[in-house]
């Protein structure tokens, strides 16, 4: 793995927490968290989270680094923002959580290559950077068949009566994905992105 | 005794008129009574009251107002030199029960009967004042509550006496560097003023200061209590504050968290003393450490220590957190705690140093070992983590009340007046500790606090004032805080319950003004709260006394002494009104001019008592007037609905009833007897603190009176009731009708 972050050695070494106080968007507020659990009881799908937003940033705190980076709480994440909102202290929950998936991302942890929420994000991806605009039916195969023809057609025929149900009501055009008319001006804008975020972020939103 | 001449008002107003017939009600004054009567639709109104001022300018000394609550329009009815005695015809009777009913009108006509009654057997109570009385307010204790006490009370205009037993003033304030936020916005550590409040305190010409001194001896009651000093010195005083403060737990026995196994683990008020020199090193080598860990909850809310939270020490440690951090900006401090608790404001206090990058752990230490190793059980992480390269430990240990004085050896107490003391330093008081205990703790040793009395009370109740376990002294918490149980005595600060600098000075200021009241109650011979303005006094018929000593032992506020003959002695303004001598006397020779054992009993007999072939049974009901009575007075205000069967007493407190009342009343036919009055216990909502406990215990022994009179047990029932149960009280009287209808009627009916 070619770690970005500092991996802490023993509990509550504070290198990796200090860390992401420095890097993440929104990592200064984590100081603030009062762990009174508020994101973790609001979040839709904290039940299915191995750990929850307020564990992963006690465990951020006490050092944990690994457990943090391939926890699937990371993955999880639909972007509601209740925890967001709800937050006392005033904690960007859910931007933490995207941050620190990107981190993982980038260091190579393995939930980051198997999470299904990252593959559908490449197809996704894909697709705004190619048209500009994300074309569903597109955007559904890229993903379905990321990891191989076999697996590929086996989501598809899963998924097959939802796909026909949208074809009765006419929601599944025929034709040409449709694209951005100024796509030039989009990946100027993107390349612009992509060395912004290179740069390390100094703290704070 | 002067003649009574006594008139009664009807009021037909609020509804009262429509529900019930007034000639009915008129007709049994004029005719059982033959007293005068006359009905008014407003008797509040301007139109009502000249009609009673006309009547009392003809020569009306004494009055019963049947119309509502006596605790409605109580300044309208009120008259210079007249007696008035109210019948509560509104809330209690046509409020609360149908209209135009036989048993609505039987109601009404038995209040009536009651009230007229009572004035009989009533005549207003004239002042006692006898003696001299002091207004001098001594202040016991020269830290900074008992300087802010004795500050607040001159500022009043009182002379005060601060008594201090070291040689010099401000006490455990005076060892802060800093002290906690008091004013907004709350954020940061405020400077200690209390060499300030020293200097004004020493300049004020209405405060005398006696240093290195301590009370011997106190004797007398409020408005003269007469001091002996251990100077040899002597002084009247009118009331006393008690500020004597607190004194940090004992860390010797907190081997388990390092101390005293490693120099480096110190206690929070030994880091406070190295925070005021300025000089920030630990003890063994002198190094500035650079990673500090504080342990909250050291030594308190555990089984084996302090049982209760000190509620100051998160906050202590925050403050010396940020502290630590302006001094030395790299020093990484860590704060183990087990809850955090910041009240109040002092959240925002928690903000700041979780701002300043303070890390806060939450779980529970298992071992400190003697090179700083921690354990830790995280609450957060669920396992055992362990902390390496701790450089020094401050343990955030509790406080203990200073309610006796420890520097000296604890009076000779005989083994009687032990006994009584025993009985009420509560040792059983249930108290839960969170997340540390499933079960509450109860301690086991039955013995005083070590030391000396503070005040050293000569009082036959013995020298203390009457303490909970860990000896804080015994009030009734919420509603009169800064109370003992001993008149004219208040306590403030951490002497009374743990508490930082901001609240010990709200406390002294609040003490010292009950200590001003006292002093003013006492010069007009009225009682203290929760009777204040009284004017009665217990009155001890010598002539059948037996010296049993009920009276001098159930006294909750100590008021009653014994004379060297052994005869019972009331010392007039300790006494606070609550009748509990009344009820414990078993010849019935105490007595208020306004309140009797006599008196009740013919109340209880002027009720009609209809024969058993009409079943409808009669309920006698004794109310607590503090709490019972206004909440059955919200059940009628509700509109809410109780069997029309019960008849209501107000009594003083549970306290005062006599067991001879029961038994009376059933032997005049009522069918059962119900006492509703404050919870008592531990927990208790008593407003004279032992009153409802003492009528539990007598009540525990009335089935051996039922029993000789062949009734069934079941005829008498105790019920709890809060000032909040009215929605409640309904049932509760319903489920005894129901149980009385179960057990049949009263055979001495009609006899």
């Amino acid at each position: 793995m070619t770690y970005i972050s500092p991996l802490p050695t023993r509990k509550y070494d504070l290198s990796f927490a200090r860390w992401v106080h420095r890097h993440i968007d929104g990592g200064d507020r984590l100081a603030m968290c009062m762990q009174c659990g508020v994101c973790s009881g609001s979040c839709p799908l904290g039940t299915t989270m191995d750990n929850g937003p307020r564990k992963t940033f006690m465990m951020i705190r006490a050092g944990m680094k690994d457990e943090v980076l391939q926890s699937d709480t990371l993955w999880n994440c639909v972007s509601c923002y209740n925890c967001v909102v709800r937050c006392p202290r005033d904690v960007p929950v859910a931007y933490i959580l995207h941050e620190l998936a990107t981190v993982a991302v980038r260091e190579g942890y393995a939930q980051a290559r198997t999470a299904e929420t990252n593959k559908f994000v490449k197809g996704f991806t894909w697709s705004y950077k190619i048209f500009g605009r994300t074309d569903e039916r597109l955007v559904s195969l890229f993903y379905y068949f990321q990891d191989g023809f076999a697996s590929g057609l086996k989501k598809l025929l899963a998924f097959r009566h939802i796909a026909l149900g949208f074809l009765k009501v006419g929601r599944l055009p025929f034709g040409m994905p449709h694209s951005l008319r100024h796509r030039r001006e989009l990946r100027k804008i993107l390349t612009a992105a992509t060395k912004i975020e290179a740069q390390p972020a100094k703290g704070g939103r | 005794m002067s003649t009574s001449n006594t008139c009664v008002y009807l009021c037909s107003g609020c509804g009262i008129g429509n529900a019930v017939s007034m000639d009915g009600l008129k007709n049994v004054v004029e005719s059982e009574f033959k007293k005068s009567c006359t009905i008014h639709d407003y008797l509040c109104g301007d139109e009502g009251l000249g009609l009673i001022r006309s009547d009392i300018v003809k020569g009306i000394n004494q009055m019963v107002v049947a119309a509502c609550s006596p605790r409605a329009m109580a300044d309208r009815f009120r008259f210079n030199g007249v007696q008035v005695i109210r019948a509560n015809l509104r809330e209690q009777v046509v409020w609360s029960h149908p209209e135009n009913e036989e048993d609505t009108q039987m109601m009404a006509e038995d209040n009536v009967r009651m009230a007229v009654t009572e004035a009989g057997k009533s005549t207003a109570p004239e002042p006692q004042l006898e003696g001299d009385n002091s207004e001098v307010i001594m202040v016991v204790g020269g830290g900074h509550s008992g300087l802010t006490a004795a500050y607040e009370a001159a500022k009043t205009g009182y002379d005060v006496l601060l008594v201090e037993r070291a040689t010099h003033l401000g006490g455990m304030a005076r060892k802060w560097s800093k002290r906690m936020p008091t004013d907004p916005p709350y954020k940061n550590p405020q400077p200690n003023t209390v060499e300030n409040l020293i200097e004004s305190v020493s300049n004020d010409p209405r405060i005398t200061v006696k240093m290195g001194c301590t009370v011997a001896k106190t004797s007398g009651m409020p408005g003269r209590f007469i001091v002996d000093f251990s100077d040899g010195s002597s002084q009247t005083v009118g009331a006393v504050v008690v500020a004597t403060g607190w004194r940090p737990y004992d860390a010797g026995k907190l081997n388990h968290l390092g101390y005293g196994i490693s120099s480096d683990v110190v206690t929070n008020v030994e880091l406070e003393e190295m925070l005021t020199e300025g000089r920030i090193a630990r003890p063994s080598d002198g190094k500035i450490p650079e990673v500090v860990v504080f342990v909250q909850c050291a030594g308190s809310r555990d089984r084996d220590h302090l049982p209760y939270c000190s509620s100051v020490c998160c906050g202590v440690s925050i403050k010396q957190a940020l502290q630590l951090r302006e001094a030395h900006p790299d020093v990484m401090i860590y704060i183990i705690y087990e809850e955090l608790r910041t009240p109040g404001v002092a959240e925002e206090f928690y903000r700041t140093s979780q701002r300043a990058g303070v890390i806060f752990l939450k779980g529970k230490v298992q071992k400190i070992d003697s090179s700083l190793g921690i354990t830790v059980q995280d609450a957060f992480l669920q396992q055992e983590v362990p902390l390496k390269g701790v450089e020094m430990v401050v343990l955030a240990t509790g406080m203990v009340p200073n309610s006796t004085n420890i520097d000296k050896e604890a009076q000779f107490l005989d083994e009687e007046k032990l006994k009584l003391l025993n009985s009420d330093v509560n040792h059983y008081a249930p108290i839960k500790v969170a997340g540390a205990a499933a079960e509450p703790i109860t301690l086991s040793a039955e013995t005083l606090p070590a030391g000396e009395s503070i005040l050293n009370l000569q009082y036959r109740q013995g020298p203390h004032l009457p303490m909970l376990a860990h000896g804080f002294p015994d009030s009734h918490y919420i509603c009169f805080p800064y109370e003992t149980r001993r008149s004219g005595v208040y306590v403030a600060g951490p002497v009374r319950r743990p508490m930082d600098m901001g609240e010990a000075a709200e406390d002294a200021t609040g003490a010292a003004m009950k200590a001003i009241q006292a002093i003013r109650a006492a010069a007009r011979g009225i009682a203290l709260h929760p009777r204040a303005g009284d004017l009665s006094i217990p009155h001890i018929n010598l002539n059948p006394c037996t010296k049993c000593r009920r009276c001098t032992v159930e006294c909750p506020f100590g008021a009653i002494d014994e004379t060297e003959q052994g005869f019972p002695s009331v010392n007039a303004t300790r006494c606070r009104r609550c009748g509990t001598c009344m009820g414990a006397c078993p010849v019935r020779t105490i007595s208020f001019t306004n309140y009797t054992v006599d008196m009740i009993g013919s109340m209880i007999k002027a009720v009609h008592i209809p024969d058993e072939m009409e079943e409808k049974p009669r309920i006698l009901a004794l109310v607590c007037e503090n709490d019972a009575y206004p909440a059955l007075d919200m059940v009628g205000i509700a509109r809410l609905s109780f069997s029309a069967y019960v008849r209501i007493i107000p009594v003083r407190c549970l306290g005062s009833v006599n067991l001879l009342l029961v038994s009376d009343a059933l032997s005049v036919g009522y069918d059962g007897v119900i006492l509703m009055g404050c919870k008592p216990g531990d927990d208790y909502q008593c407003h004279f603190m032992k009153g409802s406990g003492i009528a539990q215990e007598r009540l525990s022994k009335v089935s051996e009176t039922l029993k000789s009179m062949a009734l069934e047990a079941e005829r008498v029932l105790m019920a709890e009731v809060s000032i909040a149960d009215s929605a409640a009280l309904p049932k509760v009287i319903q489920s005894f009708v129901k149980v009385l209808e179960s057990v049949g009627p009263n055979p001495f009916k009609g006899f």
